[in-house]
């Protein structure tokens, strides 16, 4: 064995024991360790596993892993997943340092990595994965990277020179995403929607690829089911969305507590019924069977999965805390603020909710994206709203704006919390959505506070 | 009392949250019964320059630049200078802005033609200049500071006829070199400011709803709103913008 290699496993490992003695929850000290003794350690550790699967995207990275983690459970493959929330090099790292052996053995596991979008490059050229999945791109976090384009162009040039055997799987309905598929060397498996019934009348404004990556024409849409997400073709040069391999039908969404589709899979067709809301999560659903069916998973194991799949960590959680209930749904982006909206108040019940934005950088330092949310579809269906976090002034002024009167706004998360919940009445539910830094604070005092269990430890 | 705006290319050019500058306007008017009409102009749609108050010019991606820059030329080039002659006010923000300069440069060393309206000219960049920036805005300008989001990698570089919106004291502004942001000419106005600019900076908001009214309704004065939501966002933008 590397000794350089073992030095920076073996650091890493002290590193993360002392960590969790203080009741932190973080993954990327220790990646960052080794990443720093060892700069190829990803390299190596994929010696320690079987297949490794990346799952990348804007929205739904968690979620569909989560999925997929169930799905591998269910069928008694043993696998490492990044679960612990850092999906850049040093949390992969981190994860997979944390849960191999020291040595390599006979029975290895699957590497079930959600990837950041723009580090899924950087893993390539140290991996070779069995599956990749790619779920949707959108507007989020502009400061990191300009624009949308960007990640979409580095997408291109990373997938390209993929080996035969990865299996890239694409979201149809996003054109940004289909596209991907051309001229790639190995199987592209395609999945997506069908079922008219979920449309919107037009493209949202927060649309970032309405014209054609072919030739620039504008792309006709028949179906918008969020974003730039439908049934889209282009008139002048005749793009038009793949036919997907696998598709949702007959869906029933069912506001916040779930939704029930019929998949269609080119093994047989199942119905599911599901806990985790929204026609997001059908997109998160569909991208974990089609990687599922990519490792040669029966439909009957997929399907027991199903039954007893619990929501991901933090993006959409239900808690109990005294008598009431809090729903906690990470919200960091147009798009993903839009469908939580759709999902959550677009039924008869007026609701509670609690917003709560920061400014660093893991939340991206720009505010500007509130603007571009359709909180308008929100008012005459909110009971309460209490706004927080760094930039609750800038809330609450969208709101002022979208004709929604708000309770009341306090810069301090956890007090602004506690007082909205104490305000509601017993029984009811308030939403909360916090951008990324709140939720990691949102979640260390509910576990403090004895409500929910220390989040890494699942 | 009636305000008409023109929102050019509300698709391709409305990515950093732009649209809430049309809202605030749109509110404030409201709040005042100032009735407002939004017309929204697309690729290949023509203008009625005698119709429209205010235009408002957002800011894309990139590669919509030379899509929106030959649209502006086949269609809409005569009309929008006929605007100007008629004292509309154009207000235009990062890629908007600097297709109302002379041209962008890109990297390939082409030119994307502007439509001349601004007397600058903008230049590709390596680097992009991205983060909070704060100005000491112009004399003309009633809001001291205007504060906002930068992000753009094209370097703009004014002439003598047209003025910088403000200096820039945090931030990078029209180039990262010489601490100008924004330009003005005759009622163009042009700057890289997100955020949305307009929303947390009222006065700034304000000045340019009472230009644009003041083309049909000499000397025209807006009532005073409550702003001081407006302000304490403007404050804690501002508080922000030092942070790093």
């Amino acid at each position: 064995m590397d000794p350089r290699f073992l030095t920076a496993k073996l650091s890493a490992s002290i590193l993360k024991t002392s960590l969790r003695l203080f009741g932190r929850g973080a993954t990327a000290a220790p990646g960052l360790v080794a990443e720093y003794i060892d700069p190829n350690s990803l390299k190596k550790l994929s010696q320690y596993v079987s297949d490794i699967i990346l799952v990348t995207g804007t929205n739904g990275k968690t979620t569909t892993a989560r999925i997929i983690g169930s799905i591998l459970e269910n069928s008694n493959k043993k696998f490492i997943h990044n679960r612990e929330g850092s999906n850049l090099m040093r949390g992969l790292i981190g994860s997979l340092i944390s849960k191999t052996p020291i040595f390599p053995s006979n029975e290895k596991p699957i590497a079930l990595l959600e990837v950041d979008e723009v580090t899924l490059p950087k893993v390539i050229s140290q991996t070779s994965p069995s599956i990749i999945v790619i779920n949707n791109l959108f507007r989020d976090q502009l400061d990191r990277y300009g624009e949308v384009e960007t990640i979409r162009k580095i997408w291109v040039n990373t997938l390209r020179n993929l080996d035969e055997s990865t299996i890239v799987i694409l979201n149809s309905d996003d054109p940004s995403v289909a596209h991907l598929g051309n001229g790639l060397r190995g199987r592209v498996i395609y999945f997506g929607i069908e079922d008219k019934k979920y449309s919107l009348e037009g493209l949202p404004h927060a649309s970032d690829f309405t014209s054609c990556i072919e030739c620039g024409s504008e792309l006709k849409y028949d179906i918008v089911y969020m974003s730039h997400i439908g049934r889209y073709k282009c008139q002048k040069c005749g793009l038009r969305r793949p036919k997907p391999d696998i598709f949702a039908e007959k869906i029933d969404l069912r506001d916040e507590t779930g939704f029930k589709a019929r998949i269609s899979t080119p093994e047989g067709k199942f119905d599911i019924k599901t806990s985790i809301p929204g026609l997001y999560n059908v997109y998160n659903s569909l991208g974990a069977i089609s990687a599922a069916l990519a490792l040669n998973i029966s439909l009957q194991k997929i399907i027991q999965a199903f039954k007893g799949f619990e929501a991901a960590f933090g993006r959409t959680e239900v808690i109990d805390v005294a008598g009431k209930k809090l729903f906690l749904a990470l919200a960091k982006n147009p798009t993903g603020f839009n469908e939580l909206i759709r999902t959550i108040f677009t039924g008869r019940k007026k609701r509670y909710a609690f917003i709560a934005v920061n400014d660093l950088i893991a939340d991206g330092k720009d505010v500007s994206w509130l603007w571009d949310v359709d909180f308008e579809l929100m008012k005459g269906k909110v009971e309460k709203v209490w706004v927080s976090g760094m930039r609750a002034t800038d809330m609450n002024l969208r709101l002022k704006y979208a004709d929604i009167k708000v309770e009341g706004y306090n810069s301090n998360i956890t007090q602004a919390l506690e007082s909205a919940y104490t305000n509601i009445p017993q029984g009811e539910t308030l939403f909360v959505f916090p951008t990324y830094t709140p939720m990691l604070e949102i979640k260390k005092f509910l576990s403090e506070k004895g409500y929910s269990e220390r989040f890494w430890e699942d | 009392m009636k305000l008409t705006i023109g929102w050019l290319y509300p698709k391709q050019m409305s990515t950093y949250g732009d649209r809430g500058n049309v809202l605030t306007i749109f509110k404030r008017c409201e709040w005042r019964n100032i009735k407002v009409d939004v017309l929204e102009i697309d690729l290949k749609e023509r203008i009625d320059p005698k119709s429209i108050d205010f235009y408002f010019f957002g800011g894309g991606q990139d590669v919509a630049q030379v899509e929106v820059s030959n649209d502006l030329h086949k269609y809409k080039k005569e009309a929008l200078f006929e605007a100007v002659k008629l004292k509309a006010t154009i207000f235009s923000i990062c890629g908007g802005y600097q297709l109302l300069g002379k041209y962008y440069k890109t990297f390939e060393s082409s030119e994307i033609p502007g439509l001349g309206l601004l007397d600058a000219f903008t230049v590709a960049g390596d680097k992009r200049m991205i983060g909070n920036i704060m100005i000491e805005a112009n004399s003309s300008i009633p809001e001291k500071n205007i504060v906002g989001f930068e992000n753009h990698s094209g370097k703009t570089y004014l002439g003598k006829n047209a003025v910088a919106l403000g200096r820039v004291v945090i931030g990078n502004g029209n180039n990262g070199e010489d601490r100008t942001e924004g330009a003005m000419q005759d009622n163009v106005i042009g700057c890289y400011l997100h955020g949305p600019v307009l929303a947390k900076n009222p006065k700034f908001a304000d000045y340019l709803i009472e230009k644009a009214l003041s083309r049909k309704n000499k000397d025209f004065k807006l009532k005073k709103l409550d702003d001081s939501l407006e302000k304490a966002t403007h404050e804690t933008a501002i508080e922000r913008s030092h942070n790093p």
